[in-house]
């Protein structure tokens, strides 16, 4: 606990840190043979778009194993810090562990150098780890395709990336949806924004909460791999919001009346 | 040189006096409770005297600022590694202290060779059922526990008359607004106190003789808000988010003393 309590010099990088104290994610694939049948949890629909305050994110909480469903629960939308959510498509394993990762990363940074980290090296952050679990995602067990939401405090600006497995980050200014629900609602999410009865980015919270909802329940109706909500067992999206404040997720009391008020023909 | 085990003692015991002179005009730093958590303040001349360690834990510190800087970063890589390793759950002062920080500084105070650390550390943590909770530790490596708050400084008869006051007043049961300011004034109190007691001293000691230096110090809060810096942060268990700790911006910081510097 105490072994770099000698250590004068630092840079505020947690990936360091990790190393100094013996780390090292990749090591375990050295030897690991390449195994098409192994059968992993994997992450299905999120999505996130702009609005009038900032971005919403959204995601369903299947997680399956081709064809079983291994969990209803799942949180895919996590915090990074207090101003940043990442949203998983793929391995949990991978995502959830890139995620604390990332938000020990950033929390380091901003505590030890006294300042917050760019959003640029935020993002890059990212881009990354991604980079170094290209092995394991070519290897079949560990492809992660993120989304990252953050608000940028030294230009007040909400931004928003979507991320391929390999780490190239693209900056998205409407609209985006990943994981195997996704196709299902990207047209539906540009249809939306282009001839809605407003632009994306112009909705109130509560239509862009509503617009959320509807659209995870229309994947969940064409892909297994996208859970749907359960209202008589209280289990519904996850719903989270990034704006100036930082970010706040949709509490479960909230969710139900979104749900049942979004559930009917506006 | 140090073979008679007197002589390790005399080494010792002049350690003390040479660390203690060192830190003898350490400006104080207050840890009180609120009815949502902890609020830790302090002023200095110069910034770097209130940081963020963990989701939950806040340090103040005083001594040499390299010192402060270096035990800052040793709790910060320690907090780090182990909220990762395990969880942010396992991160608490005293596990940071009993097993990391407070054996290395003993062993570095009884290393008669090496510098001894210029430092006294305040440490303010929410704890998992959500009660603000105290920690101060000195350079030797001893550490103590409050739950009614605490205070470090240079000044021993200061830290006595803080310490003091804080027991008898239940912080706990104001908000932080009322908190704060309470403590602020006590702070007043303590400097005003303490100027007192020092020209007394001075005088009777020998003769006529003033520390200049100790006599320009500001000893209102309207002087120390007008020369120093204060810096202060909060750890507020009701925010919703897992970082509690939010330092106060300069804004907030010009309206407080719009309230208390009068």
């Amino acid at each position: 606990m105490i072994e770099n309590f000698d250590q004068t010099h630092n840079s505020g990088d947690f990936l360091e840190l990790l190393k100094r104290s013996g780390y090292n994610p990749q090591r375990v694939l050295s030897d690991l043979p390449e195994n098409k049948a192994l059968e992993i949890p994997q992450g299905t629909t999120v999505l996130a778009f702009h609005y009038k305050e900032g971005i919403i994110v959204a995601g369903d909480r299947r997680a399956t194993a081709g064809n079983a469903i291994m969990y209803e629960r799942c949180d895919k939308v996590i915090p990074i810090d207090g101003h940043s959510l990442m949203a998983i498509a793929g391995v949990p394993a991978t995502a959830f562990e890139m995620a604390r990762i990332l938000s020990h990363n950033f929390e380091y940074y901003r505590r030890s150098q006294l300042r917050v980290m760019s959003t640029e090296g935020k993002v890059r952050a990212l881009s990354r780890l991604l980079k170094d679990n290209v092995a394991m995602a070519m290897q079949g067990v560990g492809a992660v395709s993120p989304l990252f939401a953050t608000f940028d405090i030294q230009q007040e600006k909400s931004l928003l990336y979507f991320y391929d497995m390999l780490g190239a980050e693209f900056q998205i200014l409407t609209h985006v949806a990943t994981g195997s629900g996704s196709p299902m609602i990207r047209g539906v999410l540009e249809h939306e924004n282009l001839w809605g009865s407003r632009p994306l980015e112009e909705r109130s919270q509560e239509e862009a909460m509503s617009l959320s909802i509807r659209l995870l329940q229309t994947a969940a109706q064409f892909d297994s791999a996208t859970g749907q909500a359960r209202p008589e067992d209280k289990l519904y999206p996850i719903i989270a919001k990034i704006t100036k404040d930082g970010y706040q997720f949709v509490s479960d009391e909230e969710m139900e009346a979104i749900y049942k008020s979004s559930m009917k023909r506006s | 040189m140090f073979e008679e085990p007197f002589r390790w003692m005399e080494a010792i015991s002049t350690r003390h006096s040479y660390v203690r002179e060192k830190l003898g005009k350490g400006q104080p730093v207050i840890g009180v409770p609120h009815d949502e958590g902890a609020v830790i303040f302090g002023f200095s001349p110069q910034p770097g005297k209130i940081f963020e360690i963990y989701d939950r834990i806040a340090l103040g510190g005083l001594g040499h600022p390299a010192d402060v800087e270096r035990l800052r970063m040793t709790l910060l890589d320690m907090a780090h590694a182990e909220g990762f390793n395990r969880s942010a759950q396992d991160v608490t002062i005293g596990r940071l202290l009993q097993f990391g920080l407070a054996p290395a500084l003993k062993q570095n105070f009884e290393e008669v060779q090496r510098a001894p650390y210029l430092i006294q550390m305040l440490l303010a943590e929410i704890n998992q059922e959500g009660e603000a909770e105290f920690f101060r530790i000195n350079y030797d490596g001893y550490w103590e526990k409050f739950k009614k708050g605490t205070v470090i400084a240079g000044d021993s008869k200061v830290t006595d008359y803080l310490q003091k006051e804080i027991e008898n007043t239940d912080f706990a049961s104001f908000n932080l607004d009322k908190a704060l300011q309470l403590a602020l004034s006590l702070w007043e109190e303590s400097r005003k106190k303490n100027k007192v007691e020092d020209e007394l001293e001075s005088v009777t000691e020998d003769g006529s003789e003033v520390d200049e230096e100790a006599e320009n110090l500001p000893v209102t809060l309207a002087e120390a808000f007008d020369r120093w810096n204060l810096e202060v942060a909060v750890l507020n268990s009701n925010t919703g988010r897992k970082c509690l700790y939010r330092a106060l911006s300069e804004n907030e910081i010009s309206v407080l003393k719009s309230t208390v510097a009068k």
